[in-house]
């Protein structure tokens, strides 16, 4: 199925034109509503309590004089829940909705009050007696590995919170006949997902004793099922009503959070609803953040920098609980695998348990800080073996068609393209070692998948009601979270059926109504349920085309839908509009349109333990280029100029697809120069915006020497032709950056942040060792 | 675990006269009373619980603090209620005291320009404001006005110590003067942080450059840091070195020493100690380079 | 103790006159008090830009900025005036055609900044749209479609103009 992508886009009604998002106009207006801006009568006001210790036994919470503060109304705790304990990962449920015994982290939440005012709330906060007995904490995941640590768990020895190993071929064969080898060491920060809006719910417990959540979750079947699970309540007597996300980013919009459980709780007490948001102060300083890592990597190639073995040994600092933490360590070591065509493999990775705020997935998840270390030692390797840094990666860039060591079956893959195209649009070869003094070049690569396979957890399935305007409704259990789907899915439906965007109606999800389905995460929602919308759409067509054919005297089979028309191309007569269609065949026939689908690629199992499976029906490679001017006096280093290139399949929508690229690249730069969640002793010292910065518009490149080219190919697997755009394009950044910053200054860094000083004292160093060489 | 709350409860009046305002604050101390200029620190003072008052007495609406003012004598004179915005904005300020302008244009953005006052950036006695160095390079003076009368206090004697101005508690910033600016004279405000815009001042640093008549000396020389030291301070020291000499290299550089012996900044979180002085050392020369070019182009103030 | 205390603000060209405590930011009380729910509640600390709000056509951070002092304002809010804002229009229509909206929790921050800086620079470079923009945080974008729509707004409303202004001529 060899389609030429370009032709195909031509041919599309509606798929592949930059259409703008649905909700656009609506959020531009404000009238878009949030999980804050939701009032309802006798609501009330939640507000959590923290832990202002990293370890401690909690020995008694005397709510006592926080209810007896006029205008509360309720206050929970630990206690008051069924104490189950549930997670992400049927072998990791570590979380509890309050902490009943012990707490772990510096801003564990321990108890909430539900009030009729903000103010009034936080006074109730200040009431709690909470009597503590703090233990030793541990902060460091090598410390705390090591014996006669704080355990912070029974069950986790050592305080190893997850461990992945795989070996594929073997390496030791490998590096023995390899022509070079070299090992480096390289530590990534806490970064978190820095989205605008804070985590916000309303929860109603109502006298029928069903549970309802509104909030802005990616991921509602996911909240759905752990606050059934946490409550002890069966999930049909629990709705999860997803709200518009301000952004997620993974993190507490994917899973059930301590104020979800309260404010459902506070409800069934008080017999209203209860709303929560967090301060920003509050988001920043709970769990939900990028593991941090501590990245051992050892490469053996040919003289020719052909990729013989990877030898990777990887500390994540995992927090105080699991979060999706199992999974995280598989990913970081399944990436040894892609893009580049690595024989020998071997993995092994610690998730080690601290008394800091949890790590989980965050756009990327840990990709990025895998892909970091892999691209700056190649820029090494090549260094140390005089190749030009391309030519490395062509000449270990994986192929389509390739099966990697762990698995994984490339399909589409066009990552030489990548980089030529990157080359090209960067003006690579004019630039690299010909720029001014200061001013350097890097180039990085990494690589995503589209949508993993998690058995069945996986599937998406899709609804499509027709409408008698010839408009449709659909509905399926994916979120937008700013990302797109909404738009890209109904694109899908509309290019199916003949109509435009606009006569698709996008629902939103709502447990009770929408299909179950994993939620956005993974980048699997433009393939995964984009799929699913595609089959429902052809289900709703075929009805379509049974009762045209009827009504017109034609065979099913030759009618096409265009234009929201249905017609013949073999007999001009035999047309009707689309809508007339279904009110004929509704009123006439009774008969009720509505469309089904779904898509699992439950096919193939993954054995996460060995790290061997076919993760996903589909792999993207990523390149990038960076320019940037370093103050060689000050050291801040300014990225002057970006240029990406991915192979995200065919771009169904453009404007979409550029607005996920460059807002995951910017996510990067961050991640690189900027960002840095500083704990000391389990304490956030900058749970702020002013100082745990992201980028500003006076941080990036102007728009001329800003520029993202989709390479475009046609998936097969794909739902016509598209892969994923949403993370891949940053996780070449932060290499690209190093080795941009190594470039202009000789400052070779391999802990991020890069920040001035570092990249200052690190010049000095070098120019140092510059003059120590003179003779 | 610290974290912002909604604001404390406070009785609110909104004076419309500098008397008015004298009159409220007489007798009180800055526990019970909280002066409340533009806001941009003081809300998030009192969210953060560190400072919570019984009254906050509003000065937006007291007209008689919002002026940018040319004296008959050719000095200048701001109220103290005049927003970034309005200075920025000011011709005066452009033409004859441009180092203002240039500091007040890289502080926040535009919201915070807006609404943050001159009197406000003094009155907080952060070592980090931005206006402070810029103002104690240019000579500036503050009025402290209360019901017992006014007095006038060099800047460079305002923040006798960390956090702490020399006003007492029924006395507040009503004005500032700057002297007529001098020929042949210009400043220049470079401060660094890691982005490129909007953060917390790393070190910043104003250099104010009298050169001589024939434009080959410096007739005089102030340098002023914010964030070298615990409070906002001129280095005396460094001032003197290349008094009376030539711009040279070596001279730029015995003056980034001897600011950098005068300066004690602090390592944090933020930055460590060592840093700071880097930045001292480069910021130092680069705007006393700066000061000096503009001096002799147009930017600088002719007679 | 009552602590409420009279309060008439006028918001989009209408007048509302509630009973508010004084330690209420502007923020507070366009959310919770007149149901404008349109002007986020972010960071809380000026830093993000989700609750700029124009003030006399001035945007300013109203989570800091006390409701008592936005008396005899000019208040303007994303929600706009009742019989529509051209400009707001214009910004809103921008920001759709070109990307600018993902989650759209920055974006009613985004649009007031950009119709405080159109009616004040009209004809802004790109330098200018960037520094405009340095008082709000966006997350999803990375700014370069933000960037985009402002420049698209612009020639809009240019070209809104020279259209009202060839009218009138002739």
């Amino acid at each position: 199925m060899n389609k030429d992508p370009h032709k195909e886009l031509r041919d599309f009604q509606v798929l592949g034109r930059p259409i703008p998002k649905k909700d656009a106009r609506l959020k531009a207006s404000g009238h878009a509503e949030y999980a804050d801006d939701i009032t309802m009568p006798g609501m009330l006001h939640g507000k959590l309590l923290h832990s202002p210790h990293a370890h401690a036994r909690i020995v008694s919470i005397d709510t006592s004089r926080a209810a007896a503060l006029p205008g509360v109304r309720a206050v929970v705790t630990g206690s008051d829940f069924p104490n189950i304990k549930f997670g992400n990962l049927p072998q990791t449920r570590d979380y509890l909705p309050l902490a009943i015994d012990t707490v772990r982290y510096i801003g564990e939440e321990v108890a909430a009050v539900a009030a009729i005012d903000e103010d009034t709330a936080e006074e109730a906060l200040d009431l709690l007696r909470v009597e503590y007995e703090p233990l030793p904490a541990v902060f460091d995941p090598e410390e705390a590995m090591k014996p006669g640590a704080p355990q912070l768990h029974g069950h986790a020895a050592g305080n190893i919170s997850a461990h992945s190993a795989f070996h594929f071929g073997d390496v030791d064969a490998a590096f023995a006949k390899s022509d070079y080898v070299r090992e480096d060491v390289f530590e990534t920060q806490a970064v978190k997902q820095g989205m605008l809006e804070p985590h916000a719910c309303v929860g109603l417990w109502d006298n029928a004793g069903k549970v309802t959540l509104w909030s802005c979750k990616m991921s509602p079947y996911v909240t759905w099922r752990q606050l059934s699970m946490g409550l002890g309540l069966q999930p049909g007597n629990v709705r999860v009503i997803q709200t518009f996300v301000g952004g997620g980013f993974s993190g507490g919009k994917q899973e059930a959070m301590p104020m979800d459980f309260c404010a459902v709780l506070l409800s069934k007490k008080t017999g209203r609803p209860v709303k929560f948001v967090h301060t920003m102060d509050e988001v920043l300083t709970i769990g939900h953040m990028r593991h941090p890592m501590k990245i051992w990597l050892r490469t053996g190639t040919t003289t020719d920098g052909k990729l013989l073995a990877q030898h990777c040994k990887l500390i994540a600092n995992g927090g105080a609980y699991s979060s999706i933490g199992g999974f995280s360590m598989y990913l970081a070591g399944a990436m040894l695998n892609l893009p580049y065509r690595v024989p020998n493999i071997k993995y092994e990775a610690h998730r080690v348990y601290t008394n800091n705020g949890f790590c989980g997935a965050l756009r990327g998840h840990t990709i990025p800080q895998f892909c970091f270390a892999r691209d700056s030692q190649l820029e090494l390797i090549a260094a140390e073996l005089n190749l030009d840094p391309l030519e490395i990666r062509h000449c270990n860039a994986l192929q389509p068609g390739d099966v990697t060591a762990n698995g994984f079956r490339i399909g589409t893959f066009a990552f030489d393209e990548c980089i030529e195209r990157v080359a090209e649009i960067s003006g690579w070869r004019g630039k690299r070692g010909k720029l001014p003094k200061y001013r350097g070049i890097g180039f990085g690569c990494g690589s995503h998948l589209s949508g993993a396979r998690l058995m069945g957890h996986s599937a998406s399935a899709a609804e499509i009601k027709v409408q008698e305007d010839g408009t449709i409704q659909l509905t399926t259990g994916s979120t937008d979270v700013g990302q797109g789907a909404d738009t890209v899915l109904s694109m899908i439906a509309a290019e199916v059926l003949g109509i435009e965007v606009d006569d698709v109606g996008f629902t939103r999800v709502d447990s009770q109504t929408t299909p179950v389905d994993p939620g956005t995460f993974g980048s699997r929602v433009t393939f995964f349920t984009g799929h699913a919308v595609k089959r429902a759409a052809e289900d709703a067509r075929a009805q379509l085309a049974e009762i045209a054919a009827q009504k017109m005297g034609a065979d099913p089979k030759d009618l096409v839908f265009r234009g929201r028309e249905i017609f013949n191309p073999k007999d001009e007569r035999q047309r009707i509009k689309l809508k007339d269609v279904v009110r004929w065949g509704a009123f006439q026939q009774g008969k009720i349109v509505s469309g089904r689908g779904t898509y699992a690629a439950a096919d193939e199992k993954i054995d996460f333990r060995t790290g061997e499976g076919n993760l996903s029906p589909a792999y993207n490679p990523s390149a990038c280029a960076v320019e940037v001017e370093v103050d060689p006096e000050t050291g801040r280093a300014t990225v002057v100029g970006f240029w990406g290139a991915d192979d995200s399949g065919t771009p169904l929508n453009p404007l979409g697809v550029k607005g996920q690229v460059l807002g995951a690249t910017v996510m990067s730069i961050g991640h690189a120069l900027y960002e840095n969640l500083i704990r000391v002793d389990g304490q956030v010292m900058n749970p702020s915006f002013r100082d745990y910065k992201m980028p500003l518009a006076t941080d990036l490149p102007k728009l001329a020497d800003f520029q993202h080219s989709n390479v475009i190919t046609w998936e097969p697997e794909g739902p016509f032709g598209a892969k994923e755009a949403g993370q891949g394009a940053g996780t070449g950044v932060l290499a690209a950056l190093a080795n941009a910053v190594y470039d202009a200054t000789g400052v070779r860094l391999t802990r991020l942040p890069m920040t001035p000083e570092n990249i200052l004292f690190g010049l000095k160093r070098v120019q140092e060792q510059n003059s120590n060489r003179r003779p | 675990m610290s974290y912002l709350k909604r604001l404390p409860k406070f009785e609110y009046v909104s004076p419309q006269s500098l008397a008015e305002v004298c009159a409220l604050i007489a007798g009180t101390s800055n526990e019970e009373v909280m002066l409340l200029a533009g806001g941009t620190d003081a809300i998030l003072q009192m969210r953060r619980r560190e400072r919570v008052p019984r009254r906050v007495i509003g000065l937006k609406g007291v007209a008689d603090l919002e002026f940018v003012r040319e004296q008959a004598d050719g000095s200048l004179a701001i109220g103290a209620m005049t927003t970034l915005q309005t200075l920025l904005a000011a011709p005066v300020v452009s033409q004859r005291y441009d180092v203002l302008r240039e500091t007040a244009a890289q502080i926040g953005g535009h919201e915070l320009r807006n609404v943050a006052t001159i009197g406000g950036n003094i009155a907080g006695a952060l070592p980090c404001a931005d206006l402070p160095p810029a103002l104690m390079t240019l000579g500036a003076r503050i009025k402290l006005s209360s019901q017992r009368g006014d007095r006038w206090v060099p800047l460079e004697d305002f923040f006798p110590e960390f956090g702490r101005t020399v006003a007492e508690d029924d006395e507040l910033v009503a004005e500032i003067s700057l002297p007529r600016p001098t020929s042949n004279s210009a400043g220049a405000y470079l401060k660094f942080h890691d982005r490129h815009s909007m953060d917390m001042t790393v070190v910043g640093v104003s250099a104010f450059v009298v050169r001589d008549d024939d434009g080959r000396t410096f007739r005089d020389l102030r340098l002023a840091y914010a964030n070298g030291a615990p409070t906002v301070f001129r280095a005396k020291r460094a001032e003197a070195v290349l008094r009376g000499h030539a711009l040279t290299e070596d001279g730029l550089e015995a003056v980034a020493e001897t600011a950098c012996a005068e300066s004690n900044p602090r390592t944090s979180w933020r930055a460590n100690g060592e840093y700071r002085l880097e930045l001292i050392r480069v910021l130092t020369k680069r705007a006393i380079r700066r000061a000096w070019e503009k001096a002799s182009s147009q930017k600088g103030t002719k007679s | 103790m009552n602590d409420l205390i009279p309060v008439s603000l006028r918001v989009n060209g209408v007048g509302y006159d509630v009973a508010i405590r004084p330690w209420r930011t502007l923020l507070e009380v366009l959310r919770e008090t007149l149901a404008m729910t349109g002007t986020k509640r972010s960071c809380g600390e000026g830093q993000c830009g989700a609750c700029t709000v124009l003030l006399d056509g001035k945007a300013v951070s109203s989570c800091l900025y006390l409701a008592v002092e936005a008396q005899g304002k000019d208040i303007q809010t994303i929600e706009g005036p009742v019989g529509g804002d051209p400009a707001l229009e214009q910004i809103q229509s921008s920001f759709a055609a070109k990307g600018a909206v993902q989650c759209g929790f920055c974006t009613p921050g985004m649009v007031m900044i950009t119709k405080d800086l159109l009616s004040h620079n009209p004809e802004p470079n790109e330098d200018e749209i960037r520094d405009a923009l340095v008082g709000h945080l966006c997350r999803c974008t990375g700014y370069v479609q933000i960037v985009e729509a402002i420049q698209d707004a612009a020639r809009g409303m240019q070209d809104a103009a020279g259209e009202m202004a060839r009218k009138e001529g002739a």
